[in-house]
């Protein structure tokens, strides 16, 4: 027969109290080294005990403290490599490009969508004039019909840096968006592609028929080609999230959903700051006529490049040089 | 004090070879931790509106020339109270966002380790799916269905909320102070007896740590039944002196408990 349990509990508490006030200190801030030694050895008694405990008290509080303070302990002792600059630095020059060429089917078909749906708005307004009167937003129309630009006002009635960041968190809001509904069966990201693509096709072949393609293309030139870039990345994350979850493959339905979100989530996190980027040259360029047309379109088309550049460039050569110069060991070893 | 409920856990399997079995937090501990971290982003925007209020009716020109700088911090703002603050509170405070501390709920992959930025933000990121189509409906209805109570987010992510319970160890051993009492009271060779199985002195501490607040009657009545429950070996004399008090009762069950000290 064990030891009756508050005697057992009498003897072991100091272990287990000196442990918890380690626990509490390891997340406040860093262990010595002497410190880290003791809550080894500290978890390793807890761990034994708790092992005597489901033996011989199972059910009673004294068990159910052993395993809170064990799960504590095991979080704080096997934790993750932490993610620090050196791995930032690594995940923009190889990882999120890497991920992006190996998932560049789902990017093809997201791009796919919003060119039909680009089509299909185009194709409506064109064809049908009424169209517009459904797919173009009647503020927009509004200006339309008077000849204008409903960009024109933009900076008149707010600073660039406001319009920019409003812009940006805007963008930024629909792109994740576009990946997060990707759960719901992918339908989230196909109909955000689409219905993006029937926006943009609708007001763009408005703007053709009242002869205002210029000032159209004026507008979206500098910041189109990425922006678009970016929302189809995004969609295409959305897509392999919602093909996770329709065709699993061999995997169980919930384990092949983690695995595709933590690649998919990848290329949203890696495109987040390049959608904050082009938000500022939608807020600072694209609006007004500081800068002439065809400076805006060589921007757009040199940015688009670069961007697209970068995608299928980046870390392809240097891949295992990259490697070698994050060693992961001293990423892994040090406890926070 | 019952031997746990039957409620989900996350069983987790260390390299010691003991297995943890990690308590899963249900609807009602997410949703408070919820309320308290939109409250407190609510009074955030409530006071800095105050502040600025303040400032316009103090500096007004000052102010209109640096109203674009606000409007970006303000649009930037709204941003990052939206997107940001979940999961850089969870990176960086192990799991935790203010709510969820306050609540004692911790956010932890489904082995039991802590969650990892990537993790993080796909849970977070899901936040908009789970609002649909308002006040999370989307993300309690899958909370109620699954079985370990995750939200979509956590479902991609592969993340699950646990709880931490505060448990008093004390009732275990804060005998030595009235270990003195047993000397002078008449408990009769109670430590002779046969030793108490766990779920029993589980049972008893739980009585003895609740007794001194309950009504008279109810302390002598399940005193009583206690003392029937662990003392069967006592005569029917013994018997009568144990529950004459409830100090006696008491006494005798705490030595009891302890039986092997």
């Amino acid at each position: 027969m064990a030891t009756p349990l508050p005697t057992f509990v009498t003897r072991r508490r100091p272990d287990w109290d000196a442990l918890q006030a380690l626990l509490t200190r390891q997340r406040a801030g860093r262990l010595g080294l002497t410190e880290l030694r003791t809550l080894d050895t500290l978890y390793r008694r807890a761990a034994a005990d708790l092992a005597q405990a489901q033996t011989f008290y199972p059910g009673t509080d004294a068990h159910r403290f052993l395993n809170q303070l064990c799960a504590q302990a095991y979080g704080a002792i096997y934790q993750p490599p932490r993610e620090r600059w050196a791995s930032t630095r690594d995940f923009f020059r190889r990882d999120f490009p890497a991920t992006l060429r190996r998932e560049a089917r789902f990017v093809g078909v997201s791009a796919g969508l919003l060119v039909l749906g680009l089509l299909l708005g185009a194709l409506v307004v064109t064809l049908e004039p009424r169209g517009a009167e459904l797919l173009v937003p009647e503020g927009v129309r509004r200006y339309v019909a008077q000849g204008r630009m409903w960009t024109d006002d933009l900076l008149s009635v707010a600073p660039p840096n406001a319009v920019a960041s409003g812009i940006a968190t805007n963008n930024l809001t629909v792109t994740l968006f576009a990946f997060a509904s990707g759960i719901l069966l992918g339908v989230g990201p196909i109909f955000t592609l689409v219905n993006n693509g029937v926006l943009i096709g609708a007001v763009g072949a408005l703007c053709f028929r009242e002869g205002m393609a210029a000032g159209f293309l004026d507008f979206i030139a500098a910041h189109g080609p990425v922006e678009l870039s970016i929302i189809v990345i995004a969609g295409g994350a959305g897509l392999m999230v919602g093909q996770a979850l329709i065709d699993p493959g061999e995997l169980p339905r919930a384990q092949a959903l983690q695995a595709r979100g933590r690649e998919a989530v990848k290329l949203v996190v890696g495109c987040a700051p390049f959608l904050a980027a082009i938000g500022a040259v939608e807020g600072f360029i694209s609006p007004g006529h500081l800068f002439p047309t065809w400076a805006k379109v060589g921007l757009g088309l040199s940015l688009g490049a670069l961007f697209w550049l970068y995608l299928l460039r980046a870390g392809r050569t240097v891949a295992g040089v990259a490697r070698a110069d994050v060693p992961e060991a001293s990423a892994s070893n040090r406890l926070r | 004090m019952t031997p746990s409920a039957p409620a989900p856990h996350v069983d987790v399997a260390t390299p010691e070879r003991v297995a943890l079995s990690l308590p899963v937090a249900g609807i009602g501990y997410r949703c408070l931790a919820w309320l308290v971290d939109a409250s407190l982003l609510f009074f955030f925007w409530v006071a800095l509106y105050f502040v600025i209020t303040l400032l316009v009716s103090d500096v007004l020109g000052a102010f209109q020339a640096l109203s674009g700088l606000t409007q970006t911090l303000l649009a930037v703002g709204l941003f990052a109270t939206q997107w940001l603050y979940w999961t850089l509170a969870e990176v960086f405070f192990h799991g935790q966002t203010p709510g969820k501390r306050v609540m004692r709920i911790r956010v932890v992959r489904e082995d039991g380790s802590p969650v990892g930025f990537f993790e993080s933000a796909v849970r977070n990121l899901c936040r908009a799916v789970d609002f649909l189509p308002v006040l999370y409906a989307t993300g309690c209805i899958t909370m109620l269905l699954d079985s370990k109570h995750r939200r979509l987010g956590d479902l991609l992510a592969g993340t699950v909320l646990v709880r931490e319970e505060a448990i008093d160890l004390d009732k275990y051993t804060q005998g030595p102070a009235t270990d003195a009492a047993p000397a002078s009271t008449p408990a009769p060779d109670a430590s002779m007896q046969r030793p108490l199985d766990a779920a029993d002195v589980e049972l008893v501490l739980a009585f003895l740590a609740r007794a001194p607040g309950l009504e008279p009657e109810v302390r002598r009545r399940l005193g009583t039944r206690l003392v029937d429950r662990v003392g069967a070996s006592l005569t029917d004399e013994e018997r009568a002196r144990v529950l004459q008090s409830a100090e006696g009762t008491e006494a005798f069950l705490r030595t009891r408990a302890k039986a092997a000290h």
